[in-house]
């Protein structure tokens, strides 16, 4: 199916065993129909790269594990629809145990 | 030699912490017994129960006795015989027995450790509605505050991947952590397995993405016998597009809502109600079962949706009486049950929102695994010393489930726990083999050291592709044969090739999948060989070359167990206690009682 409009997402990755700092990595995620963060996740593990880490379980807003900060916010991640570029981030950057899953997730 | 980053010593093991693993580690909790829950996420915040909507069993006179407004012409018997008629007569009826005779305690804990209950349903005429209404996110609060206040310790974002035996007897398991990437050896006397069923093996489910069959596929491969692993069951109208909301089964509840559940279209691309060609006189307030045959022969048909479903649409009630419908289920549903977590109350409305303007996409998605772990009416599996609880276990519902999945995790995990906690007491602890360990160990690293094949998505996919066509709710022996080759051949590409991107252990989420994708293979594999030897169509289960439910040839489950390194299909009786199955042959539709329904594409 085309997608209706592309849009970026930039995504924070981060292992602290090997990685001196974190960076950000940006995919170009197609949108179709309403789609959450979660759903561009979903997107860029699937097609992308399936390396990505974040927590996934119910992805319609009842384990409430996906806490995350989208731009700059923190927010559920299967709650939060998307229709522009955004930037994901872990919900607690000095305790990152891999890309956006923190200890407190 | 390898070994074990830790090792934890238990006298009762329970992978998983929700609806079934809570209430067994509660009552051996209580009955003593040292006991330690290990789950592959938080507690209360993973698996399936959380998602439930969520109703409880309880007969019309136990009910009464609970001080709920419980219909008197109900009774416990009634209960039983609903269940086994409607089950088609395949369920081990000790085991419907227990479960009808333990719904009221089971009820009742729930309520002691503070559960709340929103409404009562009484059962009326033929309809299995019988029950408590509560939610999947109070049910599983309630259980965590249980487990907090009786101090039993829970062993948190840890996956079990293996069993152990020694001398055929529970030796205990080995688990990952996921977070740091260790392994855990845990000796127990006895293990609970309350993992729930094997959802992530199909692309479209209504499931949690960490149902994968973990429990099923270990006791497989621990030896015990899996019984109706043919039995799934689909769910139409569940959300297909937009994606934000896909897997959702909001709009199958809402279809079910009294009052406004009438209302509900289902049409194809060519916006036909296409129910009027399979069954005129019930159209989409059909039997589940029909609907989901009936959806897939439409897109079978071309007339499916860009996502391969079809659609619900409120379209002829115009957008003014839409908004009315969405004013009601606010007030009715939402004000009322104050429930924030909950697709209720953040996607329905949107959904219906967007009826005012257009259709939503929906069709069938894996629902509900009636087959598992065989197990007896004390939750005992073939293997001693293991017992299984909930969806992973198989044997209650027979070829269709229409009493509650809730109260069968309860009711079992009830079941398990006590029974386990006898057992533990009886037995000592046996050590568990070292070159058993190793070879858990050896099988889930390999993947981390190769640095050259497919990757898990990729297989992932193809497993996918397969599951989505070919065990699908309309299936048929040529598709069955195919699929269990095709999946075997995945099966040993896993096996052989599978490479992950990242190479550390720690939070390695592909890795997990990895582990998780094996459990799905076998799960789906051993579906495939069930459903290939079962030469009929009952109940959940329907196939195209043989669309009869056969009383005189097919009253018997099929299982399997790993004898010799290979899986031994074998058949067996249903247990039968006071209701004699019936003889002779009907159509499909007969047999489920639908006597309308038309289930050749036109």
């Amino acid at each position: 199916m085309e997608a209706e409009k592309t849009i970026r997402v930039e995504c924070f990755r981060y292992d602290p065993e090997t990685d001196r700092a974190p960076r950000f990595e940006t995919y170009e995620v197609p949108l179709n129909g309403s789609m959450s963060v979660h759903d561009c996740l979903l997107y860029i593990r699937e097609n992308l790269d399936p390396g990505l880490a974040y927590f996934i379980n119910c992805k319609l807003g009842f384990c409430l594990r996906c806490r995350m900060m989208v731009n700059g916010k923190p927010c559920f991640a299967c709650l939060t629809e998307v229709d522009a570029d955004i930037r994901v981030e872990p919900p607690n950057k000095t305790r990152v145990i891999r890309d956006l899953w923190s200890e407190d997730v | 030699m390898t070994s074990c980053d830790r090792t934890m010593k238990t006298d009762l093991l329970v992978v998983g912490s929700e609806g079934a693993g809570g209430p067994a580690a509660i009552e051996a909790r209580q009955r003593g017994i040292d006991v330690l829950i290990v789950t592959k996420g938080k507690i209360s915040q993973c698996g399936a129960s959380q998602m439930a909507g969520a109703d409880f069993n309880l007969d019309g006179k136990s009910a009464i006795a609970l001080g709920f407004p419980g219909d008197e012409r109900d009774s416990p018997e009634r209960f039983f015989s609903d269940i086994v008629r409607e089950g088609l007569y395949l369920n081990n009826q000790r085991m419907v027995e227990k479960y009808v005779e333990y719904c009221p305690r089971s009820i009742k804990d729930l309520m002691d450790w503070g559960m709340r209950i929103y409404t009562y349903e009484s059962a009326h005429a033929e309809e299995m509605a019988r029950g408590v209404i509560a939610s999947g996110v109070l049910w599983v609060r309630a259980i965590r505050k249980k487990v907090k206040e009786l101090g039993i310790p829970v062993l948190q974002d840890h996956m079990v991947v293996d069993l152990l035996t020694t001398g055929g007897r529970m030796a205990g398991a080995v688990a990952l952590d996921i977070k740091t990437g260790e392994t855990v050896l845990i000796q127990s006397k006895a293990v609970v397995l309350a993992s729930g069923g094997w959802h992530r093996a199909y692309r479209t489910t209504s499931g949690p993405y960490d149902l994968s069959g973990d429990g099923i596929a270990m006791a497989y491969r621990a030896g015990a016998k899996l019984t109706s692993m043919e039995m799934v069951q689909f769910i139409p109208f569940t959300v297909y597009w937009p994606p934000k909301a896909r897997g959702s089964i909001c709009l199958y509840i809402f279809s079910q809502f009294p009052g406004v559940g009438d209302f509900v279209h289902l049409v194809n691309a060519s916006g036909e109600r296409f129910m009027q060609k399979y069954d005129p006189q019930t159209m989409e307030q059909s039997t589940k079962g029909i609907v989901a045959i009936a959806s897939e022969l439409e897109v079978e048909a071309g007339r499916g949706g860009p996502n391969g479903g079809v659609f619900f649409s409120l379209e002829h009630l115009g957008p003014e009486m839409v908004e009315m419908i969405i004013q009601g289920v606010k007030a009715q549903f939402i004000e009322r049950f104050k429930e924030k977590r909950h697709e209720f109350t953040h996607l329905l409305p949107e959904l219906l929102e967007h009826c005012k303007v257009g259709r939503i996409e929906c069709g069938n998605a894996a629902h509900y695994m009636l087959g598992g772990i065989k197990v007896n009416e004390r939750a005992e599996s073939t293997v001693p010393g293991l017992f299984a609880a909930g969806e992973c276990s198989g044997g209650l519902w027979g070829a269709v489930r229409v009493a509650s999945a809730c109260s069968e995790a309860g009711v079992q995990g009830k079941i398990a726990g006590e029974a386990a906690s006898e057992c533990v007491s009886k037995v000592s602890h046996v050590s568990a083999d070292e070159q058993q360990v190793q070879s858990v160990l050896e099988c889930i690293t390999r993947p981390i050291a190769r640095t050259q094949g497919i990757r898990v998505a990729e297989l992932t996919r193809r497993m996918h592709d397969v599951s989505g066509k070919k065990l699908w709710v309309i299936k048929d022996g040529n598709g069955l044969k195919s699929a269990l080759e095709e999946l075997k051949q995945v099966q040993s590409e896993l096996e052989e090739t599978a490479i992950l991107g990242t190479k550390s252990r720690r939070l390695n989420d592909e890795w997990i999948r990895c582990l998780e994708l094996r459990n799905l293979l076998t799960c789906l594999e051993l579906s495939a060989k069930a459903g290939h030897a079962r030469k009929e169509s009952r109940g959940e289960f329907f196939r195209r070359d043989f669309t009869d439910t056969d009383n005189d040839e097919w009253l018997k489950t099929v299982e399997i167990a790993k004898q010799d390194g290979e899986d031994a299909v074998s058949f067996e009786p249903p247990v039968v206690t006071s209701i004699t199955p019936p003889i002779g042959r009907l159509t499909f539709q007969e047999a489920i009682g639908v006597a309308t329904a038309s289930l050749t594409r036109k």
